[in-house]
């Protein structure tokens, strides 16, 4: 690949720029239309604001809580991704690494929960959360999230365990390691390319999920973004600039997150593939 | 190395078993405030709450937080000790949220009761509490009581407000173009034909989003089939939706489609409001609650409202109760619960309610302010007809109600005739609504 | 493991290190949350699909009766198979543009073009945001009157083109799969770069330097080594495309609209457990369930088929 001149493929750079295009397309859309009034939407939804004022903003941030309902977030999102990934990585080794006749089976029992929509077992999940204290608790959300995270994340770490040649783990065996090493210090170092995967995964559906706050959370108080973000929808249907507000400022701190953290994944990526 | 390795392991188990532990002990030391046991954060605001009643309100409308605070503020002035908070779900998923949290013996202590059968659903259930003996209740008239009135003759909600549809006019276009408001409905397609030799968008309207359709139907239908008295004859089962009458109304919304605007079959809520308040059409076929929203989009509007006028000329709004309070049979705060509603069958409540949320109050002689929605209140007292979907067709699975809905969007994408929908829909009827069976 | 225990010759020290007893509480934390949070309350929910149910209260048990109904009495009969094909036509369509696109863009990105950076981020960005907040933008660019797509065909001269996208029946139900595909592609390109990654750089390099370029590198070299994660993607977009319903949910709502068009088996679920908050509620709960019971073999049965393929591709690498 190094032989090829990057200037020889201008075909690669049109697929991305075009698709690039389309991705941020409508995230730019959101960002302009927050600052702009609901007949100017109307009217000229291409064009770009008359103002740049920050007024719908400072309305919205006096109107909701977002601070509050920020931490809960991020409490909740930060909590699930690393027991997700923790209590995943210690299953998904144990199956893909030992041949055990009950793993197969135990791996197809956690892969079932991607074929089922949770929504149906509501009404008992509602009663046990009660039996066990934890309605308007964030813990009912986090042991949702990694209830609801672990089928893929089984998947996908299953999957990349697998692919891991056995000679490192025999080399690391040989000079005295226990599972726990082997698995801390061999394996999952290589796997960075898939962890990073998992955590954003989780990370995105635990930060996003508003079913379950909207059952389990009634405490103004312990409210996280996505669903203070759906009042929104009610109190604002026919001001476009500032629902669109709203929309931004919901989506904008998993966006700042990513693109501060993406560069450890992005670095993660690498690193994992050239070792 | 060894050591350490083991270490993570009883930390991870502890962790585990702690939790676990703590969440069931949790639950055994105090069942009866699963609410207040979680987290430690606000131990001190709820020590000093504690000799407060704490009454929470579920509901479906989020865009009134405002004006329930207001509401909660007056019920402070008589009532100090009774701490009320509005704790609205969004409307799509408030059933889902409410139903699960009753299922399971909790939810709100007072909560917004769907009208007629869709509510009193969860009455058949025995997750409200009667309230037939309630003090105010005797004002309300029997048609406003009976939408939540369950089987068993028991009274289960207080009726709050009255929704009223009807045709809204832009009095500029209709000043512009010498356009009359019509009173028969010979004239109605009159200012229709005008409006579009003038290329101007008659009605306002789209049918991508189905509920809107049974909504139009029940302001259009009663111009065709004269409204209260075939309304009358339906709930009886004297007449049912073969009769020709009913056919032809749902061939008079077909035929209305050339005064949609373009694209009609694309536009969904949003957007019909949007063409109506930024003047690019001069009718709007929608309900009362629809002006504050309409006036906020664009407060230089001056619009009215005309009643639907008929073949046989009366003129009609379509009426509904649109909403009911009610309590939660499991409530631990009953007595609490009861004295708000009492406190929403008060006159300073009606009038409060009339201000702010410029919507027609349940209760007798409450006026408005506002031109607009005493001239409404006044016709709905005057030339109202029942909306029969929501009073009497919603139950069955799917419901009539949403048939109709359905059938008429197939109607109006060329999938099925107007006679194919009048059929549909008596079929479903026949199912489960009682006296056509 | 097993070959690892015959080759070394201490095997009694081996076999301490590697199967020690404690090894077995491995999975023991992701099963009790699993079990508890996920099994249990579905399981608990299947039970509803042989009972009979006024309102919200079980009445009696009546076996397979709530099936036959589902299968046998209008509308459900017709809704069944109408919301069947609409998954189908999902997973299709996801398995060409989405996957297809993303398998393209990620050897791209390995390949590494210049700010493959800024394309990464690019590409996931969409990932990002709640599904509530994607089915509003595009219902608002692909709104017939005033959005930016039927402006950019005006705008084109491609005026016989723009049409009402969500409310044709024609061309509502891909222009949802359409969106959809825009949100996930950037997963797909995530999962396929990390299996490009992981592809041992010296099986590349020898093969370069046995003279492989162009498209016999990507069929002898990259496509088979990437069957694992293609794998993935696959039996993840079958699942994901089989349980579609949010982003139905937000952009169409329950009904599935325009006439059902744009309905699927997991909106028609939702429609009969939880009813239709606009239309009245009409809870059939039991009727839900055994929907709910149906899909659950149809996609368990296809995903082992899946897996029991991807087994095998596994032994022959």
């Amino acid at each position: 690949m190094k032989n090829s001149s990057i200037w020889s493929k201008p075909f690669y750079y049109v697929i991305v720029f075009a698709v690039a295009t389309i991705s941020l397309y409508p995230i730019f859309l959101m960002f302009l239309s927050s600052f702009k009034t609901s007949a100017e939407i109307f009217k000229n939804p291409l064009g770009l604001p008359t103002s740049f004022s920050l007024d719908t903003y400072r309305t919205l941030w006096s109107k909701i809580p977002f601070d509050q309902y920020f931490i809960n977030s991020v409490i909740v999102s930060v909590t699930s991704v690393v027991l997700v990934v923790l209590f995943c990585s210690l299953a998904a080794f144990y199956i893909a690494r030992f041949k055990f006749s009950w793993n197969n089976a135990i791996f197809f029992l956690f892969l079932l929960g991607m074929m089922i929509p949770i929504k149906l077992g509501i009404v008992p999940l509602f009663i046990l959360m009660r039996d066990l204290g934890l309605i308007n608790s964030l813990w009912s959300l986090i042991f949702m999230n990694i209830a609801t995270g672990t089928p893929l994340t089984m998947l996908i770490l299953t999957g990349f365990f697998k692919t891991m040649p056995m000679e490192l783990e025999e080399a690391a065996r040989m000079d005295g390691a226990g599972n726990l090493r082997v698995l801390w210090n061999v394996l999952l170092p290589l796997m960075r390319p898939a962890l990073g995967t998992v955590i954003i995964v989780n990370f995105i559906s635990a930060w996003n999920d508003f079913f379950f706050p909207l059952i389990f959370i009634t405490e103004k108080a312990k409210m996280t973004i996505p669903v203070g973000m759906l009042s929104l929808f009610g109190e604002h249907s026919a001001d476009w600039g500032s629902l669109f507000a709203g929309l931004t400022l919901a989506s904008l701190p998993m966006m700042i997150l990513f693109l501060v953290a993406s560069k450890q994944f992005m670095e993660g990526l690498t690193a994992g593939a050239l070792k | 190395m060894k050591k350490s390795n083991k270490f993570l392991f009883l930390f991870l188990f502890v962790m585990l078993f702690t939790l676990v532990l703590a969440a069931c002990s949790d639950n055994s030391d105090d069942t009866s405030t699963n609410s207040n046991n979680s987290n430690s954060e606000d131990n001190g605001k709820k020590s000093e709450a504690t000799e407060k009643v704490k009454l929470t309100i579920g509901s479906w409308r989020t865009e009134d937080v405002a004006k329930y605070e207001k509401v909660i503020a007056l019920f402070n002035e008589t009532n100090p000790d009774i701490e009320v908070e509005f704790n609205p779900t969004k409307n799509t998923e408030y059933n889902t949220v409410l139903n699960t949290a009753l299922q399971a013996g909790e939810g709100p202590d007072i909560f917004h009761l769907r009208p007629y059968a869709a509510g009193l659903k969860l009455a058949g259930a025995g997750f409200v509490e009667p309230i037939t003996d309630l003090k105010g209740l005797d004002q309300f008239s029997d048609d406003y009581l009976a939408a939540s009135r369950g089987e068993d003759g028991k009274q289960y909600g207080v009726p709050l407000n009255i929704s009223s549809t009807q045709f809204f006019y832009n009095k500029k276009i209709f000043a512009d173009q010498g356009l009359e408001v019509p009173t028969t409905w010979d004239e109605f397609i009159e200012v229709n034909e005008k409006l579009l030799a003038a290329d101007i968008t008659p009605i306002a309207m789209g049918t991508k989003e189905s509920w809107l359709l049974s909504l139009t139907h029940g302001i259009v239908g009663p111009g065709v089939v004269d409204g209260n008295a075939f309304a009358d004859k339906l709930v009886t089962g004297e007449k049912d939706f073969t009769d020709p009458a009913f056919v032809e109304s749902i061939e008079v919304m077909n035929d209305l489609k050339k005064y949609f605007p373009a694209n009609s079959e694309g536009l969904g809520m949003e957007d019909i409001r949007t063409l109506f308040a930024m003047e690019q059409a001069a009718m709007f076929p929608l309900g009362s609650w629809e002006i504050p929203v309409v006036s906020e989009l664009n407060s230089d509007l001056d619009f009215g409202f005309f009643p639907m006028p008929s073949k046989t000329g009366n003129q009609t709004v379509t009426t509904w109760v649109d909403g009911s309070f009610a309590i939660n049979a499991n409530s631990k705060n009953k007595e609490a619960a009861k004295t708000f509603l009492e406190f929403l069958t008060t006159k300073e409540f009606g009038e409060l309610f009339v201000e702010e949320f410029k919507m027609i109050s349940a209760l007798p002689g409450i006026t408005s302010n506002d031109e607009l929605l005493s001239e409404l209140s006044k016709t709905v007292e005057t030339n109202s007809t029942p909306y029969y979907w929501v009073i009497n067709f919603v139950s069955g699975d799917p419901t009539t109600k949403s048939v109709l809905e359905t059938e008429l969007q197939g109607m109006y994408l060329g999938e099925v005739t107007p006679a194919e929908v009048a059929q549909k829909v008596q079929e479903n009827a026949e199912i489960s609504f009682e006296p056509f069976k | 493991m097993m070959t690892m225990t015959v080759q070394t010759a201490s095997t009694k020290k081996e076999r301490k290190k590697g199967k020690r007893w404690t090894i077995h509480l491995f999975p023991i934390p992701a099963l009790i949350i699993y079990a508890l949070f996920v099994l249990y309350p579905i399981l608990a929910a299947l039970s509803y699909s042989f009972y009979s149910f006024n309102g919200f209260s079980r009445e009696s048990f009546v076996g397979f009766n709530n099936f036959i109904t589902l299968f046998t009495t209008e509308p459900y009969g017709s809704m069944f198979l109408n919301a069947f094909k609409n998954n189908v036509l999902y997973f299709i369509l996801q398995m060409i543009v989405m996957n297809g696109l993303a398998f393209l863009l990620a050897f791209i990105i390995y390949k590494k073009v210049k700010g493959a950076e800024f394309f990464k981020i690019a590409f996931f960005l969409p990932r990002l945001l709640s599904v509530i907040v994607v089915g509003f933008l595009w219902k608002l660019i692909l709104n017939p009157n005033f959005g930016t797509l039927n402006m950019l065909l005006g705008k084109l001269g491609l005026e016989e083109l723009q049409r009402a996208w969500l409310g044709d029946p024609n061309t509502a139900l891909v222009s949802i799969i359409l969106v959809n595909c825009w949100f996930g592609l950037g997963f797909g390109v995530l999962i396929f770069l990390a299996g490009f990654q992981s592809i041992p750089v010296e099986l590349v390099e020898a093969a370069k330097l046995d003279g492989a370029k162009g498209m016999t590198m990507l069929r002898k070299i990259y496509l088979p080594l990437m069957v694992p994660s293609i794998l993935i993607m696959t039996v993840l977009t079958f699942i994901q495309s089989f349980e579609a319903f949010e982003l139905v949910y937000a952009m169409q709502g329950s009904m599935g609209e325009p006439y059902f068009s744009t309905d699927t088996l997991a909106v028609f679920f939702y429609r009969l457990a939880f009813g239709s908050s606009t239309s009245g509620s009409s809870d059939a709960i039991g009727l839900g369930s055994a929907l709910a019971t149906v899909l659950f073999f149809f996609i368990l049965v296809c995903t082992m088929v899946f897996l029991k393929f991807m087994n095998k591709k596994e032994v022959q690498m």
